[in-house]
This record gives structure tokens, sequence and C-alpha cells, in this order.
């Protein structure tokens, strides 16, 4: 159904640098076959998007650039026929469910493309009736786009590109924004797509633990001019480099066939090795005093409540990872820690001072805060002046940035333009852009989006480091995996509310929705990360 | 079964909100009609008497329409601006426009501009063509309140119709870069970061254009990959005969306009220059009916669309023949002396006329 054969490519930017042009795909040969719900892996800049964009035509045609080889897609060509006229045949949903609407509401939305194709109305009419059922988005139909969630955007998205009938179904990490249940609905809708409607669907993801059990195969880019694999989903986890912690557990302990999802993994897993003494790393002492205290905190954002009731209590030298649904007050709470909220009702203490009492330039010495997004901070020319900014404001010296670069290992980037850098790169020039200013509060809010593996193995390094220097740090996250490696504590937020609080491995324990793979495979308090499966394995051996 | 069941509910569910959909006018061509009777008499007469009841005809309206805002209040700037415009030309008018017979004071002569006498008619002036700006503030916060841009800009013929696809979107993108600029601004001041003056913008502003251009390419990108701007030809033939119509057009244009410069009197320029104008207008038509670009749900004319639509057109024919042929009818200065206001109540009608769709909307609720 689709064959590439030969395919090179090079965007025009890495063209005209006067370096050697760097190929963002090299000689790339494959075939997918019709119905496969195939799965597109690979770290930062492999070419996965590129790819994916060869398929519509969009590159070349929107990207301009230097393409040579074939593509075709059921025996047609994108290049001449161009992305407009490629859309009855590929339907492309991409990352942000934002950036890829034009109309105020649903059904407008999902009409869009048939209009530009010029359907008639009736037909119209239908196409709607039938692309709504089939994803279940049918009681969204007259709702403006601004008021669903992030699932159900990406849903609609989906929904407007199905409205052709394409054959094809290309998705550039269409949940990596959202959270788990989020990501949940949209994968169930293209599973139940390609199994009624026999829709080819290529997806290219990160977070392989969500993915890799809807896959019937798997593709992966090395990048770097290696050669990528394609094969069954098993068979090329067993080449890369990283994977997802239940494989690693699988190879570490033999189990074949590998298991991709927990349910597969059950049958390896008899009788738990008995592990109620799972020890788990030591809790900070809480005999110094806490460097968060928020005390009956209640805030809500014109009448709509966002946090209500919430104690928390952080101390220095400690990870707390803070998990919810979107929209469920994560980010309000974390604005509460530095200040640019201020509580309605109840009290938040940084460092022993009332918020309230206190100018955001006193707290900010103390805390720093990295948003979501590192592309509301990065505005100057290098990496090193971004620092130098943040230590300036903090009257400090510029130039001083101590073992930051190297921790975050940007060393080599420091005289580079931060906006060209990779995704991963970026969030960390973020990260050193506040926390050079060395505070003893480091707030992150969702710091693994859009990492691949290596750079969130590096965050994780770089976060246990600072921890060890006595940092407290809070992180709102939906990577549980993140959690469960590296932190010390776990809240979990409902509509404002905290409704599980304690060591991370209790809180795993007790709510399976937030646990970790390892967590939801053995059910037991205490096993959460390979590393605790195996060492309670090698402990039990040595015992008996 | 089930699936039917709540088909049905959700069809109940719909149905009156359907019905109030055709009982008050919703069409964009109407309401721009509406728009337009409303806007011609605050840009073309100074008479308060008018001014007043046009501002509050168009009240009338505003307050009878459903807010569809739903607490998003991106409109408080806009009242704002209106209101600060109008204040504005209070105190510019007074200290620039020197006529009058009701000194105020009076200013050094060494002043440049605002030197000399400051008078009450003036300062009277300065606030009646405020007013009058704020009517065509007010005529167009109606129209945004009855029409969505969006719908408006949709509204536009199939030639037209990629720009207002994109001016459309254009007009989303305002409320969001005020978003994002509050997010850069929060990041930036936790860094540390204080404005003082001018030179610390770029920490600001830079940010918010890279965003800013990052999400417009996707956007684009998420278009073309939809099929925008790939608008199947449904009759070929009809569209070059449109083009070569156009650029005949324009020659007769351009030709008549020459003719007039150079030979005013001759009646040949106008009549080839109109003729021109026609021809670029049958263009248009034929162009884009060659397009075959379909329009879902395209708004049809409902009762209340027509009627409004019948009262607006009317209002503004007999508006433009009035403003024709007794021009004075509509006119007032306050100069030399303020004065009261001359007041025809047969134009009352044209006002009462304007109100028709705060009827037509309040019955269908």
């Amino acid at each position: 159904m689709i064959r590439l054969e030969k395919v090179t490519y090079t965007y025009p930017e890495s063209q005209d640098e006067g370096r050697p042009a760097v190929p963002a795909l090299a000689d790339i040969s494959l075939e997918i076959g019709e119905g496969e719900f195939l799965l597109l892996a690979g770290p930062s800049g492999a070419g996965k998007s590129t790819l994916l964009r060869c398929l519509n035509g969009l590159i070349p045609h929107f990207y301009g650039g230097a393409f040579s080889g074939k593509v075709s897609i059921l025996g047609h060509d994108p290049i001449p026929w161009g992305p407009g006229r490629m859309s009855r045949l590929v339907g492309m949903v991409f990352q942000s469910p934002e950036a890829q609407c034009v109309a105020p509401t649903v059904e407008e939305e999902l009409a869009f493309a048939m209009e530009n194709h010029g359907f008639p109305e009736t037909l119209m009419r239908r196409r709607i009736e039938e692309v709504t059922s089939w994803l279940g988005i049918a009681h969204l139909r007259d709702r403006r786009l601004d008021t669903l969630s992030g699932g159900e955007r990406q849903r609609v998205a989906i929904g407007a590109v199905l409205v052709l009938h394409p054959r094809l179904l290309v998705l550039d990490e269409p949940t990596s924004q959202l959270d788990p249940q989020g990501a949940e609905e949209v994968l169930e809708a293209l599973q139940y797509l390609k199994e009624t409607l026999g829709l080819t669907v290529l997806l290219a993801e990160h977070r392989l633990e969500r993915v890799i059990g809807y896959a019937d195969r798997l593709l992966y880019l090395p990048g770097d001019g290696g050669r990528p694999l394609l094969g069954r989903p098993d068979e090329v986890l067993r080449q890369m480099p990283w994977v997802p912690p239940l494989v690693t557990l699988g190879q570490a302990l033999g189990w074949k066939p590998l298991p991709l999802t927990v349910e597969e993994a059950r049958r390896f897993v008899g009788k738990p090795a008995g592990g109620e003494n799972a020890g788990g790393r030591p809790r900070p002492r809480p005999s110094s005093r806490p460097v968060i205290r928020v005390s009956g905190l209640s805030f809500s954002y014109n009448g709509r409540p966002a946090l209500r009731d919430v104690h928390l209590e952080v101390f220095p030298g400690e990870i707390v990872a803070l998990m919810g649904a979107n929209g469920s007050g994560k980010t309000t709470l974390l604005k509460h820690l530095v200040g640019l909220l201020r509580p309605q009702e109840g009290r938040v203490e940084i460092c022993g001072q009332d918020t309230r009492r206190v100018s955001l330039e006193r707290l900010i010495a103390r805390v720093g805060y990295v948003p979501q997004n590192p592309d509301m901070l990065l505005f100057a020319d290098t990496v090193a002046q971004e620092m130098d900014f943040t230590l300036r404001q903090h009257g400090r010296p510029a130039g001083v940035y101590g073992d930051l670069p190297a921790l975050l290992g940007l060393q080599e980037h420091l005289g580079r333009y931060p906006r060209d850098l990779s995704v991963g790169e970026r969030q960390r020039v973020a990260l050193a852009a506040v926390l050079v200013a060395e505070p003893e509060v480091i707030l992150l809010d969702e710091p693994t989006r859009g990492l691949d593996y290596g750079q969130k193995e590096a965050l994780e390094r770089f976060l246990l480091e600072r921890r060890r220097v006595g940092r407290a740090i809070v992180l709102a996250t939906h990577d549980v995996e993140l959690a469960a490696r590296c932190a010390d504590r776990a809240v979990i937020l409902e509509n404002g509310r905290v409704q599980a609080e304690g060591s991370v491995r209790e809180v795993m324990a007790g709510r399976l929705d937030f646990a970790s793979q390892v967590q939801r495979l053995y059910r037991i308090p205490g096993l959460i990360t390979v590393e605790d499966v195996l060492r309670e394995r090698f402990c039990g051996q040595e015992r008996r | 079964m089930d699936g039917l069941a709540k088909q049905e509910e959700l069809q109940n569910e719909r149905s009156p909100f359907r019905q109030e959909k055709c009982l008050s006018p919703g069409h964009p061509m109407a309401w721009l009609l509406w728009a337009l009777a409303a806007a011609l008499p605050a840009l073309t007469t100074r008479n308060p008497a008018y001014l007043l009841l046009l501002f509050l005809a168009a009240a009338a309206v505003y307050g009878a329409l459903p807010d569809r805002s739903e607490g998003t209040s991106g409109w408080g700037w806009f009242w704002k601006l209106a209101l600060f415009l109008w204040l504005f030309t209070v105190p510019l008018n007074a200290l620039t426009a020197h006529y009058g017979q009701t000194v105020l004071f009076t200013l050094p002569d060494s002043l440049p501009i605002v030197g000399g006498s400051v008078t009450l008619e003036a300062a009277a002036y300065g606030f009646l063509s405020g007013w009058g700006w704020l009517g065509v503030f007010v005529a167009f916060a109606t129209l945004n309140r009855a029409v969505e841009p969006y719908r408006l800009l949709r509204a536009a013929p199939p030639l037209l119709f990629q720009t207002g696809v994109v001016a459309s979107i254009a007009l989303s993108f305002i409320p969001q870069a005020g978003l994002t600029l509050r997010e850069i601004r929060e990041a930036q001041a936790v860094r540390g970061y204080r404005r003082r003056g001018l030179r610390d913008l770029p920490p600001l502003l830079l940010p918010l254009l890279t965003t800013a251009l990052e999400h417009a390419l996707q956007l684009a990108e998420a278009m073309e990959a939809r099929g925008f701007g790939n608008a199947p030809l449904r009759f070929p033939g009809l569209q070059r005969w449109g083009q070569r119509l156009a650029i005949l057009a324009l020659l007769g244009l351009l030709a008549g306009l020459l003719w007039r410069g150079f030979q005013g009197e001759n009646p040949g320029g106008l009549f080839l220059s109109l003729a021109g104008l026609g021809l670029l207008l049958l263009a248009l038509i034929l162009q884009s009916r060659a397009i075959g670009r379909t329009h879902y749900r395209a708004q049809r004319w409902s009762s209340g669309d027509l009627a409004l639509a019948l009262a607006a057109g009317l209002d503004v024919a007999a508006y433009l023949a009035l403003l024709g042929l007794y021009p004075e009818a509509l006119a007032y200065t306050p100069y030399p002396r303020l004065n009261w206001p001359a007041f025809q109540p047969a134009l009352g009608l044209y006002f009462l006329l304007l109100t028709l769709p705060a009827f037509l909307s309040r019955r269908a609720r």
C-alpha cells in the first residue's frame, strides 16, 4: 500500500548554511501493507515527522528542500498530486490540537475538508453523521471547540480528516499533549477505525508504553544515518536502545515472547514474590523544616473552583510528583508555589514566608519555575545569554553558571541560538535559564513533554543530582514512569482536591490509573520500577 | 435500539434551538445590511437628535440579542477603546478648532495649533463627532453579537472565500495571542524580569512573535493537508472567460478614469468607468460560479432574515435618497453659535425600523 524507494530528503535550511547538507532522511526504502497499525519510533530528530510528511506530499510541496527517490501510496505519487489532492487518500493529524482547527464549532470543523473538495451538502451531512458515530463524538456536534477536552479535540481532528474517507491515517504524536485518559480515548478510537474500517494507521510517538500495545508492527528510525528497523514490535524492541520499562523487565527476566502490555505480561508473573517489605528509598527526615507549606488553599478562576482545601508540605532533598488529569489543578497549584497566584483562602508559605505578604521578587530568589512550554521563555541570541539574563535580573554576575551546563549537557550549545535546538534541548535550555539562579525550590510543569527516552533519562539524572544537594523539587506530570523512577512522594489531584498523597509507592499501589507498568503488573505495594523487581528477585534468591 | 433512542433524544434536545434559529434573523448578509443602515447616519449626520435615536435603537437590538461570549469577555477592551475615542475627540476638537462664538477661555497665540480661543461650539462638535464614531462602534458590536465573525467572513463569495477563511482565522488569533502573552509574561516574571522601558520588551515580544509564527505554520500545514486551496473547478471554461473578462473590465475602467481625468466634462468617461465596474462584477460572479467549492449548512434565508434585510434595505435606500436630494434635512452644525437641532418626526421612522431585529429576536426567545 505504501512504498518508499530510496527516499532522501534535505530541508532547505540545512542546505544553505555553508556546511555539508545533512539529510533528514537518507536512502529510506520501506513497504507497508494495508490495514496495519504501524508505530513509528525513534529519538528526536531521527526524521519521524519528516517521513510522515513525505506520505501526503507536504514534503516537498510545503517545505521545499531537496527530495529524491519515489513514494507511492496505493500507486499514486504524492509529488505530482500535492497535499491537497492527496488528502483524499491520506488523512493527517498533528500534534497540537489547538494548532490544527479552523472553525469555531465541531460540526463546521468536520465539514471544512469536504467543503474544500466541493462535496454536496447531503453527502457532507451523511459523512459527519457517520464519522461522529465512529469516533464517539456525536454528542459534541454542536459544541464549540474551545470548550472540549484535549482528548475530545484530538478525536475531532481525526474526524476532520476522516470525512474524506482516506485509506491511510497518519498521526504525528497525536497524544503527546494529552493526559493518560485523553490519550487512551484517542488510541481506542484509532484501534476501532482500524478494525472496523480496515484503515491503515501510521502513528509516530515517543511514549512507547502508551501505544505499543496497539501496534501490529513497529518501525524504528535510529537517526544519525542508521538503518531503519521494521518488524514485529517484540523483534524490533530487542534491538532498540531505549524501551518501555515492561520490555526492559521482560528482557532482563528472559520472557518469551516478549510481552508488550501489562495484560500480556501477566502470564509470566505467577505468584507474587512476596514483597511486603519492599524497602524503597528512605524518606527524607521531616526533622528539617518544610520549604513549602500549603494549608487549606482554595482558589477559583472567575467563580470556577480550581483548588479546594489543598494541604501539602515539601521538604528539602525530596522530589514530589503532582499527578492528575488535565484541568485537575496542577498548574494552578504550581503557580501558587511561586507566587504568580496568591491564595484566596488558606496559606502558602515558601521557606517560611507567607506568599501573600512577600513580593514576587523576594519569592523568586528562592523558587525556580519552569513552565510547560520552553518557548515561552527563550528569546536571547545564545544559550549563554539566556542564562546571563536570569543572572542579571537576580543581581548576580553574568557568566557564572557552575556545573549546570555540564549537568544538562549544554556545554557545546552555549553559543547557539536556542530556538534552533531540538525540543529536548530547548527544554534543557529553559531549565538552565531558570535554575542558573540556584533556587532552593524547583517547580517543573510537565517537563517530559516531547522528550525521547534518552532525553528523559538525562532529565532524571539531573533531578536526582539536584535532590542530592538538598533541593526541593515539585513536578507536575502525566508521566507515571518518570514519577515512579525519581519521585519520593506523589500527590494526586482531582477537580482541585488532593485525592491521594503519600510515598510514591503507596500512592501507586492505591491508584492503578496513576501507577507505573511494573506496579500494574505485580500489584505489590513497593514494586514500581524495573530495578525494584530485579532487586527483589536477587534478594529473594539470596535468601533462599 | 439504544442508539436510535439516543438519536431521538438528541434531536429533541436540539429542536428548540433550531426553531429559535429560524425565527430570529441570523443570516450574515441580512445583518450586514442592518449594520450598514445603522452606520450610515452615524457616519453622515451630526444631528444629536438622530444620533441619540440611533444609539437607542442599536442599544435595544444589542440588548435583545443573546450573549454568545459565555464569559470569555474579549470585548471589554473594545468598549474601553470606544469610550476613550469618544472622550478624546472632545478636547481634541476644542483645542484645535477655534471657531464658534461662545468662548470658554483663550490660550496664548504663541502656542502652535492649540493657541487661540477655545469655544463651547468646538467642544460640542467634538462631542458629536465622537458620538458618531461610537454609533459605528455600537453597530459593529451588535453585528458581532448577532453573527459570529467567522460566519460573516465565510459568507464571502467563493472567489474571495480563501481570503475570508484566512481573515476569520486571523481574527481568532487575537484572543489567543493575548493568552500567550500572559503566559510569557508570567514565565519571564518568574525569572526576575521586570519591564522598565522599551528596551525590556524583547523578552516578551520575541517569544510571542516566534510562537505565533510557529503556530501559523502548523495551522497552514494542517489546512493544506485537508485540501485547502484545492477546490475543484466545476466549469474551467467559465473561469477562463471570467479571467479574460476581468482583464477587459480593468482596461475599460482604467480608460474611463483617464478619459474623465483629461476631459472631465465629457460623460463618455463616466459611462466607460461604470461599464468597467459592471463588467468587473460580472467577472467576479463568473469566476465564483466556476469554483466547485461547497458550503456546509449554508445559511438559509429565514422569514426573519428576509424581514430584516427588507427593512434595512429600505432604510438604506431611503437614507441615501434623502442624502442625495435633501441633504439639509440631516445636516446640523453647532457653529457659529450652539443651537437647538431640527427634528423631522418622519425620520424617526427610520430608527424605529432599525429596532426590528430586537422585536424578532425577543419573540423568538
